[in-house]
């Protein structure tokens, strides 16, 4: 049960990393890398006020606008300098490495005396159970994991409402509009460059409070934790893709956060029937290369069924 | 309205491919008035297009619409003055978005876009309303993505887009070129039609004679980068499709002429 919360809890944290590789690579068909290195960002910042006493809330709002810096500066590259997108991104996510070297202070950052996140949701889960464990379907749940999963819920909720309430208004339109029809927008007077600057200041923003909570919730920090992160968040937005099918901000966000919660069980299930951990990255990877290479394949068998 | 001062453009300036697509194009465009653009493949009229919309910057020159020296300023920041609409239809339109918000989207051209919503409740008769003027059906669809629609549908939204908020300057760069007969025809009466109604001052380039011999009270002819011929009030009146293809003929003439000339004396002089 331990097992399947704490899948359910990632899954829903890591959700918000999709969000922002939505953003980045939905809308704007922007494959950013920087999500890598802006997660352990965020989770250094974090991790760093936290261990100096500065409140959870604070902190992981702080997280948020290191994330939304590291974005300005890629999309600053990208746009007025003229880099390569994929260059762009992996410039900043190198320079980040050391960044978060330096504010971390030493490599791993653990939280486990300080009060994080996940106190608040331990009492949380207290309230609402009314004891240290309760039972759920018969299995005993801690009030760690119970308060964890509601409190993040929530996050993810009222983020991603305010997602879509941000893509229903005229800038969030605009931006949506810069990603489907480029020339259209620009002679409808919006500067592309900016939506692009503005859409991965917010993009690596969710990334980086991704990496905050996250680091709250397992309690440390660690500056490798990025590490192929940009290719799990491609995971859940293609998942999301296929689940809702259409191209509605509603619908494309809500399925990306289920596809985020999936792909979580997915692997929790397959690492409990002996998927050897280290392999995570290579399962990953080949899913993402599936999902991306499988509608062209398809299409060939259906266009050679189709002339025969 | 518009006015054009010895504009000069080369692109890949420098190496094998240099093309001198505007060679000192001067044009002074009143206001409400009806401009045609005819020429041969890379004469440079959708180049001098281009060059007013801002798609580039003019190597030498200056652009003034409405009074305000524009020659220098970007592409998106021109468009609160520019209405556009392009040859290829799926250019004018965001496909995954749906009619209403493309709508909404260039109700706001050259506005601010801040933190109102898009589609507030009230501006949805009045999208519906002016949707209804293309009788095209499509005030039933205004929910359905825009590019679920036919090239013939997108391009009369595009243009009932461009002409939303009144522009000082309607671009049309071969719009009905990529469409089939019967399409064209409706958004050339569309184009009429909303021309006439707004008394917009529009530069239009086409390539059909037909259409510049019935649109339009002037018609402007380019060549190699310059107008050849511009021909206004009568003689725009007595002007016929077979006067303006001789025209052409003439010109292809000339240059065939220029071309095995210049083949004749290099083979006796050098």
């Amino acid at each position: 049960m331990t097992l399947l919360l704490s899948a359910w809890t990632i899954g829903l944290i890591l959700s918000l990393l999709s969000l922002g590789v939505y953003i980045s690579y939905r809308v704007f068909k922007f494959a950013d890398i920087t999500a890598d290195g802006s997660i352990t960002f965020g989770a250094a910042v974090a991790a760093s006020m936290l261990t100096h006493g500065v409140h959870p809330v604070t902190s992981s709002i702080a997280a948020f606008a290191a994330g939304c810096a590291a974005g300005l500066c890629t999309g600053i590259l990208h746009t007025r300098f003229r880099i390569n997108q994929l260059l762009s991104g992996i410039l900043v996510m190198t320079a980040l490495y050391s960044i978060n070297l330096h504010v971390m202070g030493q490599s791993n950052l653990p939280l486990l005396s300080v009060t994080t996140l996940t106190t608040y949701a331990q009492d949380l889960g207290r309230w609402l159970t009314g004891h240290d464990s309760a039972t759920l379907f018969g299995w005993p749940v801690s009030a760690r994991d119970a308060g964890s999963l509601v409190l993040s819920a929530a996050i993810v909720f009222i983020i991603a409402l305010i997602a879509w309430l941000f893509f229903n208004t005229n800038l969030g339109s605009a931006m949506r509009a810069s990603g489907d029809n480029e020339q259209m927008i620009r002679a409808l007077g919006v500067s592309v460059e900016n939506m692009i600057v503005l859409g991965l200041c917010i993009s690596n923003g969710l990334v980086a409070f991704a990496g905050a909570l996250l680091a709250q919730y397992q309690g440390f920090a660690d500056v490798q934790m990025g590490i192929g992160m940009i290719v799990w968040g491609l995971a859940s937005v293609i998942i999301g893709r296929a689940l809702t099918g259409t191209d509605s901000a509603g619908a494309a966000l809500t399925g990306t956060i289920m596809g985020s919660v999936l792909f979580r069980l997915i692997i929790a299930v397959a690492l409990r029937w002996g998927l050897n951990p280290n392999d995570l990255k290579l399962v990953t990877a080949i899913f993402v290369f599936g999902a991306l290479v499988l509608p062209m394949l398809m299409q060939k068998v259906r266009s050679h069924a189709a002339a025969s | 309205m518009l006015q054009l001062r010895e504009l000069r453009k080369t692109f890949f300036a420098g190496t094998h491919n240099e093309v001198r697509a505007l060679r000192g194009v001067s044009l002074q465009i009143d206001d409400g008035s009806f401009v045609i653009v005819i020429g041969t493949n890379g004469s440079g009229k959708s180049t001098l297009l281009n060059a007013v919309a801002g798609s580039f910057y003019v190597d030498q020159g200056a652009i003034n619409i409405a009074g305000t020296d524009v020659t220098r300023w970007p592409e998106h920041r021109r468009a609160a003055m520019i209405g556009r609409v392009f040859q290829n239809p799926f250019s004018g339109t965001a496909p995954s978005m749906t009619v209403a918000e493309n709508l909404a989207l260039a109700a706001r051209r050259g506005l601010r876009r801040g933190l109102g919503r898009l589609l507030p409740a009230r501006i949805h008769t009045e999208l519906r309303d002016r949707v209804a003027t293309l009788n095209m059906q499509l005030e039933n669809r205004m929910n359905n993505p825009i590019g679920t629609l036919s090239g013939g549908q997108r391009q009369a939204l595009t243009l009932l887009m461009a002409t939303w908020r009144r522009p000082d300057l309607l671009l049309l760069d071969e719009h009905t070129a990529a469409l089939d007969p019967k399409s064209a025809d409706q958004i050339v009466r569309l184009t009429e039609q909303i021309v006439s109604q707004h008394r917009l001052t529009t530069l239009m380039v086409t390539h059909s004679m037909q259409q510049a011999a019935t649109l339009g009270d002037r018609i402007v002819m380019m060549n190699q980068g310059s107008v050849l011929a511009d021909y206004r009030a009568a003689e725009r009146r007595h002007i016929r499709a077979e006067d303006l293809v001789r025209r052409f003929d003439e010109i292809r003439r000339d240059e065939l002429l220029d071309a095995s000339a210049a083949e004749m004396l290099r083979a006796q002089y050098l």
